[in-house]
């Protein structure tokens, strides 16, 4: 969990910027790692605000400068085209995160309720809100168009029950960032038995989800 | 993923660009470029090379494996072992298409280098299928797929990975006997 909150730090306090070891190059990177992740992952990953945040603080920083500078220059449409293609990717990693939260709100809202004091949340405050919108809506939309013509004893649903949950035991392709010993396959069919293999840095494998969660959520490996 | 956003993160490479305009370095958030001197080959990301050349502000230099003896080897050896090779480049495909769809006249042989890159692609390709096959049918739960390139993963996997999907669902929901499931593959 350390290794990939090395940023985590700067969070909430003010002046992020300066406290996080990250350079710009590297703040892009990790926005796209975060990504891709998200991408592939079946269910909904830590939200790392701070890196969105840096970014969005890059990216107004320098359409700020970009108004000053004189138009028809060389250099600004290169800036220009960089800003697109980040916001791209960032628009696309935050588009992804809201269709999961559509997808499995109960389950994340139950997740966010049973979360420790202390524990980092999966969803940003932005999230939150949406998530808590989306599933009074939703609820609320049930019961005008349905549930409250139905005979009494049917006017309960449970969208917990109701809606799917993410399915952890689905295969993903994953790329090592750093080396991983004994990681522990299980079978796939009863003859099989469970064995343990190891991930060397930059090996790719397709392995279950599950097998892997700690190591995505830690950043050890990268979904692919 | 979408091919094309595989092809986004393929302009990230890095190539050799010789620009005819001068520019100082550019300080971009993701690093600096340049400085830009008329004739002085320079290295830039993809997206930006193809667009200079579309703006018919530089010529590309073909990155070193782009030419038809290394890629007929590479050809070569991709069909006489029954593993895959290591590539080029993480992005061999995408690159070539993008490179030869802007830049071909500056890229000798190119009509031969699109074959090229296109049979390799197909016998890995078939690799990949023989070994999904084999996969899905000795019902592993763990594969290792060094030398695969994002392009060619995201080609077959969500297909693969769906299928194995609903073949754990099938086989842990309902069926506890061996049913024949992975004939349709």
């Amino acid at each position: 969990m350390a290794g990939a909150m090395a940023a985590a730090a700067g969070g909430d306090s003010d002046g992020e910027s300066e406290e996080l070891v990250l350079t710009p190059a590297q703040l892009i990177h990790s926005l796209e790692q975060a990504w891709l992740n998200e991408k592939f992952a079946p269910e909904l990953l830590e939200s790392k605000p701070e890196i969105i945040e840096c970014v969005v603080e890059q990216l107004d920083h320098m359409e700020a400068n970009l108004k000053r500078a004189k138009k028809g220059d060389l250099k600004v449409s290169v800036h220009h085209m960089e800003i697109e293609r980040i916001r791209f990717v960032l628009s696309s990693y935050l588009r992804c995160r809201l269709v999961k939260i559509e997808k499995f709100f109960p389950h994340i809202l139950e997740k966010e309720k049973s979360r420790a004091e202390g524990e980092p949340s999966i969803l940003s405050p932005e999230e939150f809100a949406f998530a808590k919108e989306y599933m009074a809506n939703t609820e609320t939309y049930l019961k005008n168009v349905a549930l409250k013509h139905m005979p009494p004893n049917l006017q309960k649903v449970s969208l917990l029950k109701s809606v799917p949950k993410p399915n952890l035991d689905s295969f993903v392709f994953l790329r090592v960032l750093e080396r991983q010993e004994n990681i522990l396959v299980e079978p796939e069919t009863d003859e099989q038995r469970e064995y343990t293999i190891d991930l060397e840095e930059g090996s790719q494998h397709l392995i279950r989800y599950r097998t892997v969660a700690p190591l995505v959520a830690s950043g050890a490996v990268q979904l692919i | 993923m979408e091919p094309a956003e595989v092809e986004f993160l393929a302009e990230k490479e890095l190539v050799t660009i010789v620009p005819n305009f001068s520019l100082d370095r550019i300080h971009l958030i993701g690093g600096d470029l340049g400085p830009f001197n008329p004739g002085l080959p320079v290295e830039v990301p993809v997206w930006l090379a193809i667009n200079l050349k579309q703006r018919q502000k530089c010529r590309l230099i073909p990155p070193e494996w782009m030419d038809v003896g290394k890629l007929e080897e590479i050809r070569d050896q991709e069909r006489k072992e029954d593993t895959f090779t290591p590539m080029p480049s993480p992005y061999y495909m995408e690159l070539t298409k993008l490179l030869l769809n802007y830049a071909s006249d500056n890229i000798p042989r190119a009509d031969e280098i699109r074959t090229l890159v296109k049979d390799t692609w197909d016998t890995r390709m078939a690799k990949l299928r023989l070994s999904a096959d084999s996969f899905v049918r000795q019902q592993e739960a763990h594969a290792k797929l060094d030398n695969l390139t994002l392009m060619e993963i995201n080609s077959t996997g969500t297909f693969l990975t769906q299928a194995l999907d609903h073949m754990y669902k099938l086989r842990t929901n309902l069926q506890p006997g061996e049913g024949s499931h992975s004939q349709e593959f």
